[in-house]
């Protein structure tokens, strides 16, 4: 049992001085400047993200019969289902995007390890160099890429040359080009968020686990990488969403080989002018990448280790 | 192997941090079964010393043996000890059971003897049936509860605790201070307790060992510590203080006379001369302390009871329930006496006698 606190008692003593009705007429002001300084950012959201969103949901239901006929129906989601070839591409983004999330996890632990681990001089430093190739467009990155994974570019006469492999792999126009490309992409967002989670956890943490017997080993697996979880579920969110939409990289990288669901709904509204069933696709991306983290989330939070997420 | 009667024993250990000399040759020994504390400023060593013993902070210099074996270079893990921090350090992502068996499935204790160990820890600390909370669910008091809970149940050679009445409130920090002191006469483990209050350490110790920029200035029980402090640092630490200045004037084996610097002259016991070498000759520049409760006050009319007696005016009365804090002028200095009550009629600006006894008084060369 707790015992009253002193603090406790005062508010007792302190609430008749001050009517509920006042109190309200407070609370409504301070609602009307909070919502005050935050219409304009409103304004910008409806106008350029909701609108349009909501356009483009409006356009997947009208099917085109012909050029000139169009009604509303579900036809469009009913297309993309039963056909094959974007079946294989909802499946092709999905698998992209799962690779992507594994790759950067297991680069990005042992860095974000390092930057909790080491000194606020080298942390700071470490940071800048994670973050800095955000701070080149993703267009320039990807041609870096495309030259290096090019056939006959650098990388596959660094390993003819050097005799590891007579025919090496097709990297570019292939899924592992993908692969590399979201992976370097979307690198930092990893590394930072689950770096921000192992900032979080109280070193003695790791103190009383060794004293209680726990070698290194088993410290992390049994303290620091649970603890981290909720670091590593987000940056598999933003890392998952991100590779699930993205298009700059898809597109230069995996050309015709990888048709990722946002290159085919480009593909669809811009070159094939089908908008409308351009814009079905949009949706059921929209709608498997959503189910998915949902869905994932749920699960982590709800598992063996709910408690690290309260 | 060494066979030695002390639990722990360290031997001039020294440990610097870029230029900072952390610790500075530290010689200790811990009994067997005994609570010994660790007190001093922030920064004077004490947490560093319990670090070593843990095998959290390596040394430059030195060793450390418990129970006879050197584990210098053992890593904490492999030292078997129980430790409680500041912060409770409870594994947030486990409940109370979990907490306490992280341990005992480390050492590969059976199943039922695990169930037996933790259920009688729980019971030692009062936390029996909130077994499968979580650390979140719990209050300051009980985290710290179960973080004592976990320590002693793996039933380590040794219990360090890291300040760890430093987060409760006043009440409870009270309240754990008896229960930690029962626990560990119960249970019977060596313990090394760190603090910087120096009320806990003498509520709670066997020993003190009273830590001072990486040195330790004094060794002694709790009374030793308070009463016959070997140096200033420790008196000032331990403790309030007056304090006068003066020079030595006459000496003989049993007293000295000092005359101070404002007039007049008072005695003091030659045993009571602190600092490393404990010399003071005539002639010398002293420091005189004594302790405010030590000072007798009376009214100016009365005989004095002491050697030592001064007028002296009061400019300062505070009732602080269980005592009276006066603050008188007296030679031109002020000074704070502590009494359990006042006569009636005292009030600021009333002539009184201040007096002492010359054992009370501590001396120290400048």
């Amino acid at each position: 049992m707790e015992p009253v606190r002193y603090d406790d008692r005062q508010e007792i003593i302190s609430l008749p001085l001050q009517p509920a009705a006042a109190r309200k007429r407070r609370n409504w002001k301070k609602y009307l400047y909070a919502g005050l300084l935050l219409l304009p950012l409103l304004l910008f959201i409806l106008g350029f993200f909701v609108v349009p969103m909501l356009y483009i949901l409006y356009l997947s239901f009208i099917e085109m019969k012909g050029e000139t006929n169009a009604v509303y129906s579900i036809g469009n989601y009913i297309q993309f289902f039963t056909d094959p070839y974007y079946l294989h591409s909802l499946w092709l983004t999905i698998k992209v995007s799962l690779y992507t999330v594994i790759v950067s996890l297991l680069l990005g632990y042992p860095v974000a390890l390092t930057m909790a681990k080491c000194s606020p001089r080298v942390r700071g430093l470490l940071t800048l160099l994670v973050a800095s190739p955000l701070l080149i467009s993703i267009v320039v990155r990807n041609f870096g890429w495309y030259l290096l994974l090019l056939p006959n570019g650098t990388i596959h006469q660094l390993l003819t040359s050097l005799g590891i492999t007579e025919s090496p792999p097709k990297l570019l126009f292939s899924e592992a080009g993908v692969v590399i490309g979201l992976s370097n992409a979307y690198l930092p967002f990893m590394i930072l968020s689950i770096a921000t989670s192992l900032y979080n956890i109280d070193p003695s943490l790791e103190k009383a686990a060794a004293i209680l017997g726990a070698g290194p080993l088993r410290s992390f697996v049994s303290i620091t990488l649970p603890l981290s979880l909720p670091g590593i579920v987000s940056g598999i969110v933003l890392v998952f969403s991100m590779s699930m939409s993205a298009y700059v990289t898809p597109a230069l990288m995996g050309g015709a080989n990888v048709p990722m669901l946002p290159v085919v709904a480009y593909d669809q509204i811009i070159n094939l002018l089908r908008w409308t069933y351009g814009s079905a696709v949009s949706y059921v991306l929209l709608g498997i990448t959503l189910a998915i983290v949902t869905i994932f989330t749920r699960m982590m939070e709800r598992g063996r280790y709910r408690e690290v997420f309260r | 192997m060494q066979a030695l009667a002390n639990d722990v024993e360290i031997r001039g250990v020294y440990k610097r941090i870029g230029r900072n000399v952390i610790l500075d040759g530290i010689d200790l020994e811990v009994k067997q079964g005994e609570l010994l504390t660790l007190l001093g400023p922030s920064g004077c060593g004490k947490t560093s010393t319990l670090n070593v013993i843990a095998g959290f902070l390596d040394i430059d210099q030195g060793d450390v043996f418990i129970k006879g074996q050197r584990v210098t270079d053992v890593p904490a893990y492999k030292r078997g000890l129980g430790m409680v921090f500041q912060t409770y350090s409870l594994f947030p992502h486990m409940t109370v059971y979990e907490n306490l068996d992280f341990g005992l499935s480390l050492r590969k204790v059976a199943k039922d003897e695990k169930k037996r160990r933790i259920q009688k820890a729980l019971e030692l600390v009062k936390m029996t049936g909130l077994e499968n909370r979580y650390p979140r669910e719990l209050s300051g008091g009980q985290r710290q509860r179960v973080a004592i809970a976990r320590a002693l149940v793996v039933q380590p050679t040794l219990l360090l605790l890291d300040e760890p009445l430093s987060n409760l409130d006043a009440k409870l920090r009270h309240e754990l201070r008896a229960e930690i002191k029962r626990l560990q006469k119960e249970v019977g483990v060596t313990t090394i307790f760190v603090t910087h209050d120096q009320e806990e350490a003498l509520s709670m110790s066997d020993r003190i060992v009273v830590m001072n920029k990486g040195k330790i200035e004094q060794v002694g029980t709790p009374t030793e510590i308070y009463a016959h402090p070997r140096t200033e640092f420790v008196f000032q630490f331990i403790g309030k203080s007056n304090q006068l200045e003066g020079t030595v004037k006459s000496r003989d084996s049993r007293m000295i006379c000092v005359e101070l610097a404002e007039g007049g002259q008072v005695l003091v016991e030659a045993e009571n001369v602190m600092g490393s070498d404990r010399s003071c000759a005539v002639g010398d520049a002293v420091k005189l302390y004594i302790r405010p409760e030590k000072l007798t006050i009376q009214a100016a009319e009365n005989e004095a009871p002491h050697y030592n007696a001064h007028a002296a005016t009061i400019v300062q009365l505070n009732y602080l329930g269980s005592a009276w804090e006066i603050e008188v002028s007296m030679l031109g200095k002020r000074m704070q006496v502590l009494r359990p009550s006042i006569e009636s009629g005292w009030t600021i600006g009333t002539e009184v006698m201040v007096g002492w006894n010359p054992s009370d008084m501590m001396i120290v060369k400048k």
